[in-house]
């Protein structure tokens, strides 16, 4: 019998989990497939399934679920709710795999993280579906690493890209953005380049009541960036958290800041004269 | 000879038919509604040819503006645009499954299976793509609405524009022709964009089976239309009275629900007032619309409370 | 939100020594502070939470009282007060529900000084109030379309509200309950053949008229017999229960966030009881009801009932909301004649 091939969209829980993913199936007997680079025809696709109201980023995950749908056996798509009552998910996360199921014909590997249910029993349940038995999933897991990301800390001057991996790492979305940034002579800074714990505190400091894990992590990343020259906040449209959280944040920093709120790719053109004058601003700071 | 008047009065343009007892239109017209229906439907009574041997039996009003005009004109059917739309074109077209319609205001689908409307849906978010977003968008590029089509149809390589919300486009528009996109281009990409939108979030769903025709004030819009046929790869009907196909329905209408009444020719020789005003009396504050007819007070809108 | 003003000033009337404050009805006002003062993409009920407590402030206010809820709803005191407070105001924002869970109460019974029974025994009489408010509701929106004089049903149900808010005690409640309860029944009524609507959506919306522009009395105006899951006492007190059924639905796997879960299967529930059409309403960039209507679609594609979705913002158009609606209702006019 041939092995399994897995489908890994490569959008949203991608950014967060593919670490642990590639380390955990690598020790058990499947196959992984990843979908291409977000371009403009998964975007298409995406747009063909997605309701007109839903993040860019959530459009382009359905397209890149379109575009794996039949080059594996089985998608894989977590279902995410949270890390703790002060650690929430946004609901398309919560979302993902009844949205999937619901609009598309494939088969998909599920299993939830959430505080209210163990990730391992979930993984087993999951590996079942897949005829993998429940001491594989645990010696997997247990091989599996999570890789910690550490801080590139630089004496330079830096700025600070306050941003959700996805949009900010996605080749059509935050790719060409970073590479207008890139022209300056400035350190660019990542805002999930930090020990998430210890953003999530300074989170909490600077929000009190924000109960959203990455978005807590996103601007805790502020306090821990030293000689911050400025601040760029992407996003993409119309994202339910940063709405309310950036524009919080952005009433209590005194740095020069730039919003920007990606609604398509097709209008990136105007984003360079926006950054350029950002630049100007920072510059004479 | 009996006949129906049916009127559509709708934001940007007004429609008026009259209709023969054998459904066929013997007048018709089309003018601008400039922002007031009431004017709009005396200049469109004008231009219409009431002959003097015509007996009008009934009338129909239909459009953004049906009640007010249905109340001055004391029509004897008063009935939304989608629902006249669906019944004048089943009329012309009995076996039409899909009626594509862009209007000034809004774009919808609707549905239709066995000669009944089964289904139909509308723009939510906003006026992108529809008809007063191609009109502003051709202001700002300096060119005729009424050319857009021509001018789209010689652009071999359409430039890509993000249609979704008025706002992003237009910026996106003015960054097109900065880098150097040719007017074809950005014209031929506007109505694309149209088409791709309306299909993504109007059609959403939605199974769009052949004879499909297409109206609304943007079906003229030979760009447009060619894009439906190249991106459903199916034919598209586009009837050259389709912009008429409100006013006819509803002059349907009005033929079927007829009474013994019989209207006077003199249709215009009443004097027809409203007055908007803001009603303290709590504390909704509506925004109350008093009607008179020959000085009287007849109708009075907008209230909450039920006070009037 | 809608009536239950009543409800709460009752409560905080007999809880604190605070000179209460009722917020102004949303008016076009309210919607132009909002809108200016909100960031442009939030979703709508933002908006008119900000500008009623604007104009609550305006009015003298130095305490604002908000309840939460699960979604965004529980930030949206965080980036309210400072909105506020940078427009220069001083005041106090008090958010009751944040994360989904209630914040702490005793802090707070302590901070108004309330004697804890007698917290306890308001309380009581508010929730029960507000129960019975929603079961007048529930009767009115199935019924008031057979009604032989439009709008006697509501006349009564606005003499219930005024009475509601001078009750005296517990008993009195009751005793008022009753004999308003008995006054709707011998409403005089037509039999008639009426169109059996259910109206799902996102909470805020479908609870306040003003933002959903009167849909439900559009709705009752037309003949419609509406029915409505959507109310306080099912956000309260039967959801929870409730959401553990709804799981066993053949369509979804896992709760989806805020009413969404809710939602889906109450689509299923209108199309197994024969209901003629759905109507689902939301707030705009309401996340939650975003990755629900697909399926919800769907749902209703599958029992083949005819349903439609209405977006509102502050801009939506009162007369495109009739239109849509009137052409609704024709075509399920026709879809029964057929």
């Amino acid at each position: 019998m041939s092995r399994i091939t897995i489908g890994i969209p490569k959008a949203l829980p991608y950014y967060y989990l593919n670490d642990f993913w590639e380390s955990f199936f690598s020790n058990l007997d499947v196959d992984l497939v990843y979908s291409c680079d977000t371009n403009n025809e998964i975007i298409e696709r995406g747009e063909r399934y997605a309701n007109d109201e839903m993040c860019l980023s959530l459009k382009v995950y359905l397209g890149h679920i379109d575009y794996l749908k039949d080059k594996c056996d089985y998608l894989l798509i977590p279902r995410i709710e949270d890390y703790g009552n002060r650690n929430q998910m946004c609901t398309n996360f919560l979302a993902l795999y009844d949205l999937v199921n619901n609009l598309f014909d494939v088969h998909i590997l599920n299993y939830n993280i959430s505080s209210k249910e163990d990730e391992l029993k979930s993984l087993i349940k999951m590996g079942e579906e897949i005829d993998i038995s429940e001491e594989d999933i645990k010696k997997a897991y247990k091989k599996s690493i999570k890789l910690k990301t550490d801080s590139k800390k630089s004496d330079q001057d830096n700025l600070l890209i306050v941003a959700h991996p996805y949009v900010v790492y996605d080749e059509s979305i935050g790719k060409p953005i970073i590479n207008m940034l890139n022209k300056y002579p400035y350190n660019i800074i990542y805002s999930d380049c930090f020990d998430a714990e210890k953003c999530n505190i300074n989170g909490s400091i600077l929000s009190p009541n924000l109960y959203w894990k990455y978005p807590k992590e996103n601007i805790g990343s502020i306090l821990m960036t030293p000689n911050l020259k400025g601040i760029i906040f992407l996003s993409s449209f119309p994202c339910a958290l940063d709405s309310l959280v950036n524009e919080y944040i952005i009433r209590k920093i005194d740095k020069p800041y730039l919003n920007i709120i990606i609604d398509n790719i097709d209008s990136l053109t105007g984003i360079e004269t926006r950054i350029e004058s950002f630049m100007d601003i920072v510059t004479q700071n | 000879m009996n006949c129906y008047l049916g009127i559509d009065i709708g934001s940007i343009s007004t429609k008026g038919v009259i209709v023969n007892d054998q459904d066929e239109i013997i007048s018709s017209c089309y003018i601008s509604t400039e922002g007031s229906p009431i004017e709009a439907t005396k200049r469109l009574l004008n231009k219409l040819e009431i002959k003097d041997d015509y007996i009008i039996k009934g009338i129909g009003t239909t459009g953004s503006a049906r009640k007010i005009i249905g109340l001055m004109l004391d029509a004897n059917v008063v009935k939304n645009e989608i629902t006249a739309h669906a019944i004048g074109t089943i009329h012309l077209y009995p076996n039409i499954k899909t009626i594509l319609e862009i209007g000034g205001q809004d774009s919808k689908i609707i549905i239709i299976r066995n000669g009944i409307v089964t289904d139909y849906a509308m723009n939510t978010l906003c006026a992108a793509g529809t008809g007063s977003f191609l009109s502003s968008q051709a202001k700002r590029l300096d060119i005729n609405v009424e050319d857009f089509g021509n001018i789209a149809l010689k652009s071999k390589t359409p430039a890509k524009i993000a249609a979704r919300c008025t706002v992003f486009a237009e910026s996106d528009l003015v960054h097109k022709a900065q880098i150097g996109y040719s007017k074809e281009d950005i014209v031929a990409g506007l109505c694309k964009s149209v088409v791709l939108n309306y299909l993504n979030n109007v059609c959403k769903g939605k199974k769009l089976e052949e004879p499909i025709i297409f109206q609304g004030g943007v079906s003229k819009n030979k760009g447009v239309h060619k894009y439906f046929e190249e991106i459903l790869g199916k034919e598209v009907i586009v009837h050259p009275n389709g912009h008429l196909m409100g006013a006819y329905g509803i002059a349907l209408l009005a033929k079927k629900n007829k009474s013994n009444k019989e209207y006077s020719h003199k249709l215009l020789d009443i004097k027809f007032i409203t007055l908007g005003t803001e009603c303290h009396g709590c504390s909704n504050n509506c925004e109350l619309i008093k009607i008179y007819k020959d000085n009287e007070l007849v109708d009075t809108w907008g209230s909450k409370c039920g006070k009037f | 939100m809608g009536d239950y003003i009543i409800p709460s000033k009752y409560l905080l009337k007999h809880l604190i020594n605070y000179e209460i404050i009722e917020p102004p009805k949303i008016t076009s006002k309210t919607k132009e502070i909002g809108e200016k003062y909100s960031p442009e993409f939030v979703c709508t009920p933002f908006k008119y939470t900000l500008g009623t407590m604007i104009e609550a402030l305006e009015l003298g206010a130095n305490t604002l009282i908000q309840f939460g809820g699960g979604c965004r709803y529980g930030y949206y005191h965080e980036l309210q007060r400072q909105i506020i407070n940078d427009l220069g105001y001083q005041c106090e924002v008090i958010n009751l529900i944040s994360g989904g869970k209630l914040i702490n109460l005793k802090s707070l019974l302590k901070k108004f000084h309330i004697k804890k029974l007698k917290g306890l025994y308001y309380t009581f009489i508010t929730i029960k109030m507000i129960k019975y408010m929603d079961k007048i509701d529930d009767y009115i929106r199935l019924n008031a379309c057979y009604e032989k004089e439009v709008g006697s049903m509501k006349k009564i149900k606005e003499q219930m509200l005024k009475a509601f808010s001078e009750t005296k005690g517990y008993f009195d409640l009751i005793k008022k309950y009753y004999y308003f309860k008995r006054k709707l029944k011998k409403v005089p009524k037509v039999n008639k053949e009426v169109m059996k609507i259910g109206l799902i959506g996102e909470l805020y919306t479908l609870m306040e008229p003003m933002a959903n522009y009167h849909i439900e009395d559009e709705l009752i105006k037309m003949g419609c017999r509406v029915k409505r899951f959507t109310n306080v006492t099912y956000l309260l007190f039967q959801k929870k229960k409730a959401v553990k059924k709804y799981l066993k639905n053949f369509f979804i796997k896992y709760r989806m966030g805020s009413d969404a879960l809710d939602n889906i299967h109450h689509t299923k529930y209108l199309c197994e009881h024969d209901y003629d059409g759905i109507i689902h309403i939301k707030s705009s960039f309401c996340t939650p009801e975003v990755t629900a209507i697909p399926i919800i679609d769907k749902v209703a594609k599958e029992y083949n009932v005819p349903i439609i979705f209405f977006s509102m913002n502050l801009n939506t158009s009162e007369t495109g909301i009739k239109t849509r609606l009137e052409a609704f209702y024709d075509m399920l006019e026709m879809r029964k004649k057929r």
